[in-house]
């Protein structure tokens, strides 16, 4: 009789164990998709491969631009001169997003100096956006001349990022035809062929 | 005799029963998901545990860190001062003296293909920050942070700060 209440005991404790594990398990996968559904909201969830860039800014959670209007601003290049983008209305135009410290942007950057000369015939701009955070314009500068750009470099404000809805990773570049839309979009570096095509599309080649 | 048996072989029971049930129970009370913090976005996790060192004598104790996989950091010796280092800086210990700090070397990671190829100095996988250390006696906590910038092969994130606390003994 005693054993059998001893028994009986030991069953209610692994029972009691055992519950509280699966709810405990329970609780920690909710806090995890909480979480992931968190970090896809800010934005701010990495590409999931590694490798090549994308066409398609909304699978890294940003908000695509393409078929809509760009968004206008006014911004300082390196001398302090100001820029807007209407300056430049009736011409295809290339807005890159760069840092100092992105290997990647470094890379594709002297491809957007090449073809801004290659489809300098057609008007095109190219646009280089310096995204790096409270750096002063002249380490801009020396890190924008290491790359060999010519091209318009332009200092952030905070409301950039917010308008082209950029997430948390460079580069990102928008390709405007001369009517102001978006007609392509990258995150990441693609190809120079791409690139290329994405250029073509803008200058409406 | 038979009787004896049969206890033996009741207690063997209990015992197999014992062994099969703690497994389930350890399993369901201490299972783990992997990383679930948010540092996760951070792309680097810190993982050491508690470091054991003879307390007033310089010791070398070891911060193991891991890149998630598919990234890279830049090491503490970037090719180009534009890139940024990783380095690891000490915020607070009482009861703690950092004596130095030793980085791994960095692997040679090629991003770009042919002339536009740039080589970088890296760190992937897990990877190994060594501090030369005096501890007093007893539980002790070093509180740090490491900075590093983190990239894949086709993109960059900004720059990012990792709190670490660091669980030191003194014995």
């Amino acid at each position: 009789m005693r054993r059998i209440g001893v028994l009986a005991a030991m069953v209610v404790l692994v029972g009691l164990l055992v519950w509280a594990g699966v709810y405990n398990l329970r609780q920690r996968r909710a806090a995890m998709q909480r979480a992931q559904i968190v970090l896809v909201k800010d934005g701010t969830n990495p590409p999931a491969t590694s490798g090549s860039g994308s066409n398609d800014a909304s699978v890294f959670g940003g908000e695509s631009l393409k078929g809509k209007i760009a968004p206008g601003f006014t911004l300082v290049d390196l001398s302090g001169k100001k820029v807007s983008l209407a300056d430049f209305k009736g011409h295809p135009v290339v807005i890159n997003f760069w840092a100092t410290y992105c290997g990647p942007c470094r890379l594709e950057m002297p491809w957007f100096q090449e073809f801004s000369g290659k489809y300098q015939p057609q008007g095109l701009i190219v646009l280089g956006v310096d995204q790096d955070e409270d750096m002063p314009r002249d380490q801009v500068a020396e890190g924008a001349k290491k790359t060999g750009v010519s091209y318009p470099i332009l200092m952030p404000d905070k409301s950039i990022a917010k308008s082209y809805a950029l997430g948390d990773y460079l580069p990102q570049t928008f390709y405007v035809d001369k009517n102001g839309t978006v007609v392509e979009e990258s995150v990441g570096t693609p190809s120079k062929d791409e690139v290329e095509a994405n250029i073509r599309k803008a200058v409406g080649l | 005799m038979r009787q004896g048996s049969g206890a033996r072989a009741q207690g063997l029971g209990w015992w197999v029963l014992a062994l099969v049930v703690m497994p389930v129970i350890a399993w369901a009370q201490g299972i783990s998901l992997g990383d679930t913090s948010a540092v996760k976005k951070g792309h680097v996790v810190f993982l050491s545990e508690e470091s054991v060192v003879e307390a007033g004598k310089p010791e070398v104790i070891e911060l193991q860190f891991r890149v998630d996989e598919g990234f890279h950091i830049n090491s503490h010796t970037p090719p180009d001062a534009l890139l940024i280092a990783t380095s690891f800086k000490v915020d607070s210990g009482d009861g703690v003296k950092v004596l130095g700090e030793e980085y791994p070397k960095g692997a040679a990671f090629r991003l770009g293909q042919g002339a536009d190829a740039e080589l970088l100095d890296v760190y992937q996988g897990v990877f190994r920050v060594r501090l030369r250390v005096v501890a007093a006696k007893g539980a002790q906590t070093l509180a740090g942070t490491l900075r590093y910038q983190a990239c894949d092969n086709a993109a960059c994130f900004p720059p990012r700060s990792l709190p670490v606390l660091v669980a030191i003994t003194g014995k």
